[in-house]
């Protein structure tokens, strides 16, 4: 007790003082002894916590946070006879799937179309040049101004001439849904924004070009005019995507470009308004809810067949492994940079967008249902006075109605980076210091020998130079790397060739250099150490930044980096090291020759849409893990010097 | 005899009124225009004129003026162009973006979004002009229940070159005007009750008596107009204007575009207005001719038919004038490549995705065959900085320098109250026909105090629009002020939602950092001995 109050009471005087210091010590003494425990415990906790996002413990139900939106609070007009408008389009534009009309001439009879209705409508010529060639299409749109709206503010509703349902599917009903909806909307003087209607070529760079020439942010490799029509800054948009011929839910896209995510007011109010006013359940993604899924085909199960039925019909391992799908759909394409549609391409601009995508069913919903859905979904943002805002930009939706906040995912990868921190600090405290086993009590007394050896602690340099040089060059091959990668003789035939030969040379050239950089002298701290402390500390900042601006990269990097870089070691045996080496040169640079498919789309993606993943990659990951590599081969060739 | 001299005292009594203004006069005009996107396009005018009134002179502000006594002329309204010494005033109110190129030049020229006063008063010693004017704005905004009182020093400019005296100049003192927008201002039903108001027979008889709110204020433009002028050889003219665009199609069952008084305004003209000199509709005729007017008119002048409504010979009310397209099921909305019908259209807009900065650009488009030279008018408030070294005028992305001259720029200033009136940029642009120019510029974003913010703090601030003027000298043009729509800008905003969060965090930084730095000031630094 006395010792407690003691403990508390307020030092006095230079005690006080040296109290503290020597508690500060003994802290520092105390968490250094305890490094490897608290770094494996901090490893494991977060990547526990990783692996339990799909709990239903760290998600909570959605709620409408901006009052002005009153989703699904309005009468819709949209009827039986827009419906059959809707059915005519659809008509006249499988024709046009017929004919085979070039995109010229696709976009000329949209823009009659839309010319028919009353509406101010243009066509948009684009072409992008990238190291694959040029890429070019032409957009139609269109410009309703809104009666008595001084035309400030505008909503958009677009659909891509392709579906995102891929191989080819064009967006025939989706384009359909937008041609009459301007025809139906134009009749209601309740808008207070105008709406802009876009039938963007193909998939993604139609829009791409379209949006980039109405924020007058045209990039080098852009050629394209003014566009002819402009309307005021654009708040919100819905990307329409609906291929199939009828639909069950409609499935709701929402990450954007860079990892960027829509205001969740607006999926929110999207889940409301058509839950209420359509009669359609919401989903994310196209993953239909375990519930809806029993009168379909059985999925394939995740369980072996010796797990007993029970446990595999449980309901908390059903939604465990349906949040689970969700989870890791987002993460893969927030991870990647990638959107995950049209509407993803908006995000960089502030503007609020989803695509609604209807998954393919045989019933029971169609035209009148989506009509109606879009109607009161484009009341809603008619209805915002200002931006959608409140800091809703966060969150992993787990499931429609469900989602994370950012205070529930945040901290697993930064503590998997503190860890690293730790340990990359505590690699530079060990790397300060040498123990000696003193020469006067080793060779005073011959028959002492069970007593242990005593030494001391002796400082020594720790010379960062050859270190950071192995850094920044590790680094500058990055980028050489990918100007190679982007260049047009990787684009072309010598791809099969190039990119194995590129992965060669990367994983060779840094033990070629190695023996100009090796330092031996004795007192000093070996390069191997001060490299992994570096590597480790420069691995872990870039994991905790990231963990704000793209919460899924900064994940897979704590998976994928964490661990290896941690463990990284000099070895004693060539064998081993060479091993070691030729590990992580696979991890670090693999993604070259296992998989192309990626490369390739990376690059597209770098090329036409500015998504930074291919630099990134090639920049900041593959140099951190080969500087885990190279401390493996330094280490051994150190030692065996 | 008795009774006789009773009226002659009385009529002494009266005369001394109706001695200062010889006599008011009254009339009304509707004009109708159908367009050609099947829209139509009405303008009520009801003018009152004082015969023989003079403007009051500022400079006997400070005695006694003259009483005040009239018949028609509207005293609220009179009362206050006394009180402030005003020469000419014209304040509109407009809701929606005039489309110049589907609708053509608007009848009455102010048609710029929201809220546009401007006053040309004379200098005086007694009360400056500023003092007089923001009076006259509070005076206003009381009258029209508008937030005029919000047209202050940050919105005031006196651009004369794009708003002459539209009179006579009185010669009794230098003339100074005063401009002011205020674009996000709406127009609704409270601002046309005081408006009715003003009319000698309100709503109950006239043309006046079309003016449903509920039809008005459905159109797809609309806007009002108060206009004070002094001719010298006529009095003060009072001038009050209401326009609107309705759109037949889209209020017709079967989108046809046939259209009568009826349909329009849901209301009709029972009675006309005892007092009015002149009342009269008058509907310009398409130039086609599949047309067909009811009741067919009587005169026929330069494609106008005029109905005069006192003249009931060929007009019996309850009246209705109907025009229809018989030939037609519904309406066929032109088709791409449409001309403009104005020679000049313009398009402004501000490019840029970040808060900090952006460019400003506007784009000339010279529909006529020959040449135009156009007066070109910015005040921006200061919420925009425009950096004038990155000016540049284009045509197919070839800089045409030659075609921008009389460049007048004048930055922000700093006024007494600490608030910076806007910035205001004036040329010449001369745009060869046939030819799109472009004028850039570069603008920086204010970072506003967070007290400056408004309430919708995320909605960004409207920018009034800039005006397009034809020039004083040229005559051969025949065209009138083009104001191109309002911008939304969106500056650095911190956000609002959650001022406890940002107050918490900002607030504990804040304590970090001084105290850590407070810590290191302020300590002693010794060597202190530790045993092992």
């Amino acid at each position: 007790m006395d010792r407690i109050r003691g403990f508390l009471r307020r030092p006095r005087s230079s005690d006080a003082n040296v109290a503290r210091l020597r508690r500060r010590k003994q802290a520092a003494a105390y968490i250094h002894r305890n490094l490897r425990k608290l770094t494996t415990t901090l490893f494991i906790i977060g990547y526990a916590w990783m692996l339990l996002f799909p709990i239903p413990l760290l998600s909570q139900g959605t709620y409408i946070d901006e009052n002005a939106l009153q989703p699904a609070q309005v009468n819709t007009y949209w009827n039986w006879g827009d419906v059959h408008t809707a059915d005519l389009q659809l008509y006249q534009l499988d024709g046009i799937q017929e004919r085979n009309l070039t995109s010229e001439q696709r976009a000329e009879f949209f823009r009659t179309e839309f010319s028919k209705l009353g509406l101010a409508a243009s066509i948009q010529n684009y072409t992008f040049s990238t190291s694959r060639g040029t890429i070019s299409g032409n957009n139609a749109y269109a410009v309703m101004s809104s009666p008595r709206a001084a035309g400030t503010e505008a909503m958009v509703i677009s659909a891509s001439w392709l579906s995102r349902a891929g191989h080819g599917t064009l967006n025939l009903r989706g384009t359909s849904t937008v041609l009459s909806l301007a025809a139906f909307l134009k009749d209601y003087s309740l808008w207070a924004k105008d709406i802009i209607f876009i039938i963007s070529d193909d998939y993604l760079h139609g829009m791409h070009a379209w949006l980039n020439a109405y924020h007058g942010t045209i990039p080098s490799n852009l050629y394209t005019d003014p566009l002819e029509h402009t309307s005021g800054v654009i708040w919100t948009a819905l990307n329409i995507d609906y291929s199939s011929h009828s639909f069950s839910h409609l499935g709701v896209f929402h990450e954007g470009l860079n990892g960027r995510l829509p205001n969740q007011d607006l999926i929110n109010s999207f889940r409301l308004i058509s839950h209420y006013t359509g009669g359609v359940p919401m989903t994310v993604y196209d993953h239909l809810e375990p519930s809806d899924t029993v009168g379909r085909l059985p999925e394939q199960s995740v369980f072996p067949s010796w797990v007993p039925p029970f446990i595999q019909q449980s309901p908390q391992l059903q939604q465990y492994r349906y949040h689970l799908r969700n989870v890791v759909r987002h993460i893969g394409y927030q991870a990647r940079g990638m959107c995950s549609g049209v509407h993803g391409l908006m995000h960089q601009f502030r503007i609020d967008a989803i695509t609604l995508f209807a998954v393919p069913a045989d019933g029971p919903h169609g035209f009148h249902a989506l009509g109606r859905i879009v109607e009161s979904t484009l009341r809603t943002m008619n209805n915002l006075l200002e931006r959608l805002h409140a800091s809703f930009f966060f969150y992993i939706l787990t499931s429609p109605g469900t989602f994370m906040k950012i205070g529930m995912f945040l901290p697993s990868a930064i503590l998997v980076s503190v860890a690293m921190l730790f340990k990359g600090l505590g690699e530079w405290v060990t790397a300060g210091w040498v123990y000696e086993i003193s020469e006067v009590s080793s060779k005073g007394n011959e028959t002492e020998k069970s007593s242990p050896a005593k030494g001391t602690w002796r400082n020594r340099r720790r010379p960062l130079l050859s270190a950071l040089i192995v850094v920044v060059t590790t680094h500058v091959l990055g980028v050489l790397v990918f100007n190679l990668i982007c260049s047009r003789w990787f684009a072309s035939i010598l791809r099969l060739f190039l990119a194995p030969t590129i992965f060669v040379v990367v994983s060779v050239i840094p033990p070629m250099l190695l023996p100009i950089l090796s330092t031996n002298a004795s007192e000093a701290a070996p390069t191997p150490m001060l490299l992994k402390s570096s590597n480790l500390c420069l691995a872990s900042t870039v994991i905790s930044i990231m963990s704000l601006l793209n919460f899924s990269l900064a994940a897979m990097l704590a998976i994928i980096m964490g661990v290896p870089l941690a463990t990284s070691y000099t070895s004693s045996s060539t064998v081993t090291s060479r091993l070691r080496y030729a590990c992580y040169c696979v991890l670090a640079w693999g993604w070259l020759v296992l998989a192309p498919g990626e490369v390739e789309s990376a690059i597209w993606n770098w090329e036409v849409l500015g998504v930074w993943f291919a630099p990134f990659i090639c920049i900041v990951y593959a140099p951190l893990v080969m500087q885990a590599a190279i401390v493996c081969l330094q280490g051994h060739r150190s030692m065996a010097a | 005899m008795r009774r006789a001299s009773v009226w002659i005292f009385l009529a002494y009594l009266c005369t001394p009124s109706f001695a200062l203004y010889q006599e008011e006069l009254y009339r009304e005009d509707l004009r109708i225009q159908p367009l050609r996107d099947g829209r139509v396009s009405t303008t009520f005018s009801f003018v009152t004129v004082l015969e023989g009134a003079v403007p009051r002179n500022p400079k006997a502000l400070g005695q006694l003026d003259e009483s005040q006594h009239y018949a028609l002329f509207p005293l609220t309204l009179g009362q206050i162009l006394r009180e402030y010494a005003i020469t000419e005033l014209h304040l509109t109110l407009n809701a929606g973006k005039w489309n110049y190129d589907n609708w053509g030049h608007p009848h009455e020229a102010g048609v710029g979004t929201g809220a546009e006063l401007w006053a040309w008063m004379g200098a005086s010693e007694v009360t400056t002009v500023d003092d007089r004017w923001s009076g006259l704005r509070n005076a206003l905004s009381g009258l029209f229940c508008a937030s005029l009182g919000s047209l202050d020093s940050r919105r005031t400019l006196s651009p004369t070159v794009a708003f002459p005296l539209s009179g006579s100049a009185p010669t009794f003192a230098p003339h100074e005007l005063r401009h002011a927008t205020l674009p996000s201002e709406n127009v609704c039903t409270e601002n046309l009750t005081p408006f009715l108001k003003l009319l000698p027979c309100k709503s109950h008889a006239g043309l006046a008596a079309l003016l449903n709110p509920q039809k008005v204020f459905d159109a797809d433009w609309h806007g009002m107009g108060i206009h004070v002028i002094w001719k010298e050889d006529i009095g003060v003219e009072l001038k009050l204007t209401l326009q609107a665009v309705f759109n037949p199609v889209r209020t017709s069952a079967g989108k046809r575009r046939d259209w009568n008084l009826q349909s329009l305004f849901d209301r009709s003209i029972e009675r006309s207005c005892p007092v009015a000199s002149s009342s009269s509709i008058t509907v310009v005729l398409p130039e086609e001719t599949d047309y067909q007017i009811i009741p067919d008119y009587p005169a026929h002048v330069d494609g106008l038919a005029i109905f005069d409504l006192p003249s009931s010979s060929n007009f019996t009310f309850p009246s209705n004038i109907a025009m229809n397209w018989p030939s037609e099921h519904s309406f066929q909305y032109p088709l791409p490549p449409l001309t403009p019908v104005t020679p000049l259209s313009v398009k402004r807009t501000i490019h840029g995705t970040t808060q900090t900065r952006g460019v400003l650009s506007v784009f000339v488009t010279n529909n006529s065959p020959q040449e135009i030279s156009a007066g070109y008018l910015e005040m921006m408030p200061a919420l925009l900085t425009l950096w004038m070294h990155t000016l540049k005028v284009e045509i197919n992305a070839q800089i045409r320098n030659d075609l921008l001259s009389g460049l007048k720029y004048h930055p922000p200033s700093l006024q007494s109250n600490d608030r910076l009136s806007p910035s205001m940029l004036q040329a010449v642009l001369t745009i060869p026909p046939q030819t799109t120019l472009k004028i850039s510029m570069e603008v920086n974003k204010a970072f506003l105090k967070y007290t400056e913010h408004p309430p919708d703090a995320m909605r960004g601030w409207d920018l009034p629009g800039a005006v397009f003027f034809p020039l004083p000298q040229s005559s051969r043009d025949n065209w009138e002020r083009i104001y191109t729509p309002t911008l939304l800008v969106d500056l650095p905003t911190p956000d609002f939602s959650m001022p406890y969060n940002v107050i918490i965090l900002s607030c504990t930084l804040m304590t970090l950092i001084f105290g850590s730095i407070f810590n290191l000031l302020t300590r002693k630094w010794v060597v202190v001995e530790i045993q092992e």
